[in-house]
């Protein structure tokens, strides 16, 4: 089979599309999803092919539907909703944070919830404070949520698949400014497994470790680092949780050296939660403190430069880089 | 103003002290009363408190450390500098820590900085990291001093790649032991342990001094003596099930402890002492009990002292022994606990040991070795049967006791124990 370059969007589109063709439980909803192909085009064609039944305007109403979702997956269907921004998940925290990751538990598992929400999060789109969320430092904080970051059109094509036929919650975050990325995605059938990082560049002086698009950020800097003569190993994570502590240890172990990049605030945060076990796991092994980069401790700023500066970025992690390996 | 915290003076003999453990560390607040450190002198392990409120704003003489008396082993800044016009306006008690801190010369106690991998390398390698100055920030000595060193020394430096195992994925917050990485070969990782030495302890330098004075100064001699306790066994059983609601559990030791009380009372000389030009005859009796302390707690064993034990009676002796080898294991004892011993008790029977010989316990005369009770073949009336014996080996200081004395005071504790009804009233 062939290997053809998409869109990310289109990979989602791929990934969706064939998941409803194998499992009738299957269905889309969310704003603007159905008549309008979707507020950023990812469900292009699927209203046409699956049906009002399937494919379901909403409301602006997200704790409306999000909760109505979790219902239906309650009762055996396999909802995907999509959150045109994951800054728009907050108004419907309850449902998705209280019942949907608590279900299984509280009901004595008489209920699970197999229930995908997918949106974009992140910020980089001049769209202000409250519409820029990056959202994985909240809720990574909750157990019982699975939190998929993919990086790549074949990421995401594999990762959503996997996250549809999950018998959990999985919060599935995209990025607004990743959708028009092209990658290869193989034609024929594939799934990518949660919790099993991918060696994104192989390197032996500083172990990068990131999710979702700051890998593409890690990469930009490790090009720049190769220049001066570091060699960065690069850990696309793809899901926060469950964290594949497993092989940061094994890459850790190898460089002495670790630098986590993850574009939520810093306090509390998946970085943090990955320093931290990093420390506990690699004591003997590091020459230096885990460093980090984040996106800057403040509301995220609307002017372009602003925003590109509180951001994590190619600079910023050259900096860390340096510092960690005290070549600053 | 910085208060100074010396090692105390906690027994009349104590020279130097070992800090067995901190309770406090740098920049924690202590108030007066609190117990800021365990002490181990040559008899007891004591908790230090401390007399003053304030902040430890530096720890001197780290755990395991022993330094004479005087010493200084922490400093401290007290209360009233908190409200010092001249210490900054932040109300929080880290800053006035923090500024005593930067007043005290660090010199020599300032902490070598090493990073955990940089560590790991100079000690696989051989290389003294005290002759290192490190190019890491605030002189913290890195993985690239390390391989520098090495390479000047012409010692390979070992390499981290080599992982024996490739790592498991691990659980979040794992803290599995990994196999040591250093640069050995699998076939040498898997041969016999190797040697090492244990620095000693206070208490194990006690024991090696005194019993070595005992066994070189006192002209030791043993005697010994079988002891039936059938008819012992058989009272201890009815008194173990009578008094049981009463939570009273008699050992064979608590029976021992009584027949020794009562015949040292009745043999003076072995409630005395040596003292060179003459023999002093005490007049309390108590009985020194060889309590052994669990390896977890360094080993090692003290003597707890059961005073006026010819005066207790066997449910006194029982609590008064249980409550003191607890202490002794758990907490420590005090060194009242420990002191004025005039006869020694030492028990291995519990250990099925036949019979063994003890070394005297100064100032004591004699020591009393206690083997097991052993079911055996035994000839009584003329006639071959089943009975139950103990054999009890007194060492003792001839320079006080003779043979016969010896002999005379174990005829009494066997009479004693074969007649247990003389330990009853």
């Amino acid at each position: 089979m062939s290997v053809r370059e998409i869109e990310y969007r289109d990979a989602l589109n791929e990934a969706m599309s064939e998941e409803m063709r194998r499992d009738k439980r299957v269905f889309l909803l969310g704003e603007e999803v159905a008549q309008y192909d979707g507020a950023y085009k990812v469900s292009r064609g699927m209203l046409a092919e699956f049906g009002e039944r399937r494919i379901i305007d909403t409301p602006i109403s997200e704790s409306g539907f999000a909760g109505m979702a979790i219902g239906a997956a309650m009762m055996g269907l396999r909802p995907i909703v999509e959150f045109m921004s994951w800054s728009f998940s907050l108004v419907a925290a309850d449902p998705i944070l209280n019942n949907a990751p608590k279900m299984l538990y509280m009901s004595g598992g008489q209920f699970g919830c197999p229930i995908v929400f997918r949106g974009n999060g992140g910020a980089g789109g001049q769209l202000g404070s409250t519409h820029s969320w990056c959202v994985e430092g909240l809720y990574s904080n909750v157990p019982g949520i699975k939190i998929v970051m993919p990086s790549t059109p074949y990421e995401a094509k594999g990762l959503l698949k996997t996250a549809i036929r999950d018998d959990d919650p999985v919060f599935f975050l995209e990025s607004e400014r990743m959708l028009g990325t092209k990658g290869e995605v193989p034609e024929s059938e594939y799934l990518i497994p949660f919790g099993q990082a991918r060696i994104a560049r192989a390197g032996k002086d500083v172990t990068l470790v990131s999710f979702g698009r700051p890998v593409l950020f890690c990469l930009e800097a490790a090009e720049t680092l190769a220049k001066e003569g570091i060699s960065c190993e690069v850990l696309d994570m793809r899901t926060i949780r469950p964290l594949d502590i497993g092989s940061i240890v094994k890459s850790v172990r190898k460089t002495s050296a670790c630098v986590v990049v993850d574009q939520s605030w810093s306090f509390a945060s998946p970085g943090s939660e990955v320093a931290a076990q990093v420390h506990a796991a690699c004591f003997d092994d590091l020459d230096n403190f885990v460093h980090r980069v984040h996106t800057v401790d403040v509301p995220t700023p609307y002017a372009t430069e602003l925003e590109q500066e509180y951001l994590p970025s190619a600079r910023r992690i050259c900096e860390a880089v340096r510092a960690c390996l005290y070549r600053a | 103003m910085p208060s100074t915290i010396t090692m105390p003076r906690l027994s009349d003999t104590m020279e130097s002290g070992t800090i067995l453990k901190w309770y406090v560390k740098e920049g924690d607040p202590i108030t007066s009363g609190s117990v800021v450190a365990d002490i181990e002198t040559d008899k007891a392990t004591m908790e230090m408190q401390c007399f003053d409120d304030g902040i430890v704003s530096k720890i001197l003489v780290a755990t395991g450390q022993q330094v004479p008396v005087g010493t200084p082993i922490a400093m401290m800044t007290l209360e009233e500098d908190e409200t010092d016009a001249t210490a900054p306006t932040s109300p929080v008690a880290v800053s006035s820590a923090e500024a005593v801190l930067t007043a005290i010369p660090l010199s020599d106690h300032q902490r070598m900085r090493v990073s955990p991998i940089a560590r790991r390398l100079a000690d696989a390698a051989g290389i003294d990291l005290n002759a290192m100055t490190g190019s890491g920030p605030g002189g913290r000595i890195i993985k690239r001093d390390i391989e520098r060193a090495a390479a000047a020394q012409g010692v390979s430096a070992p390499s981290v790649t080599v992982v024996p195992t490739a790592p498991a994925p691990i659980a979040p917050m794992s803290t599995s032991r990994v196999v040591p990485i250093v640069s050995k070969g699998r076939s040498e990782l898997a041969l016999a342990p190797e040697g090492r030495e244990v620095a000693l302890s206070g208490m194990r330098q006690t024991i090696a001094r005194r019993l070595v004075e005992s066994s070189q100064q006192i002209p030791h001699y043993q005697v010994s003596m079988k002891v039936d306790v059938d008819a012992l066994m058989e009272l201890r059983t009815m008194l173990n099930g009578q008094l049981e609601p009463q939570g009273v559990k008699l050992s064979l030791n608590d029976f021992i402890v009584r027949s020794c009380a009562l015949a040292m009372a009745q043999h003076p000389f072995f409630n005395a002492s040596w003292a060179g030009d003459r023999i002093v005859i005490h007049g309390a009796v108590n009985v020194g009990i060889a309590v052994s302390l669990p390896a977890e707690r360094g080993g090692g064993l003290v003597v707890a002292v059961l005073r006026d034990a010819d005066r207790a009676g066997l449910r006194e002796l029982s609590e008064n022994t249980k409550e003191l080898a607890e202490k002794a294991r758990t907490r420590g004892l005090s060194i009242e606990e420990m002191s004025d011993a005039t006869f020694t008790i030492s028990n291995l029977g519990m250990f099925g040991v036949d019979d063994f010989t003890a070394i005297i316990n100064p100032p004591n005369s004699a020591i009393l070795a206690v083997g097991s009770a052993i079911q055996q073949a035994v000839v009584r009336n003329g006639q071959l049967c089943v009975g139950t014996e103990m054999k009890l080996t007194l060492s003792l200081d001839h320079r006080v006791i003779d043979g016969a004395m010896a002999a005379q005071f174990l005829q009494t504790v066997k009479h004693n124990l074969e007649n247990p009804a003389t330990l009853l009233v």
